[in-house]
């Protein structure tokens, strides 16, 4: 399947889909640590999340699918939300939490 | 190595900015933008813009931008 195409499948086949590298368990950088314990903190365990690290196709795909050139990347029904700085901003507004809320 | 002084150069060359800075230390950068472009444009949107005046060096030798984007009404209130 191609690398977009399966991409889209992911981010609209899940509600909340993080793109990071490493697990949500042990994130192998300090921007995806962030992005994992935001939505820790948001209650949010069991989100979808792909390791770029160990799938390269996606590592370069998704940075053509947002538009986006790093890592991490959250999504939310299908839609691109933001990376580490962003998710921090809007963790910090309550615009995260609400987001998250209205998801269900 | 990647300097916060080349990263401010492209980006000055690329958009209008009323206020820049950055700062790193050859991998991790962080840069507070304040442009009146932002205006209306969403926080992805605004970011974008600042990856496009970086162009190919933000896949090829920045690890990561970590950035502050404000209209000069918004940093003004802050």
């Amino acid at each position: 399947m191609d690398v977009q195409e399966l991409i889209k499948q992911q981010v609209t086949g899940h509600t909340v889909v993080l793109y990071m590298k490493g697990s949500p368990q042990f994130p192998q950088c300090g921007f995806s640590a962030n992005a994992v314990r935001i939505l820790n903190t948001l209650g949010e365990k069991d989100f979808f999340s792909v390791d770029v690290l160990q799938q390269t196709e996606i590592r370069q795909g998704i940075k053509d699918y947002a538009n986006w050139p790093t890592i991490p990347q959250l999504y939310i029904k299908g839609e691109f939300i933001g990376g580490s700085d962003i998710m921090t901003e809007m963790y910090q507004s309550g615009e995260l939490q609400t987001l998250l809320e209205r998801k269900l | 190595m990647v300097t916060p002084e080349s990263i401010k150069h492209n980006i000055e060359q690329g958009m209008v900015t009323t206020y820049l800075s950055v700062s790193g230390d050859g991998r991790h950068f962080e840069a507070v933008v304040v442009s009146d472009e932002f205006a209306g444009k969403s926080r992805v949107q605004r970011h974008q813009r600042v990856y496009q005046t970086l162009g190919d060096r933000m896949r090829e030798e920045v690890h990561a931008l970590s950035m502050k984007t404000f209209t000069p009404q918004e940093w003004q209130d802050k």
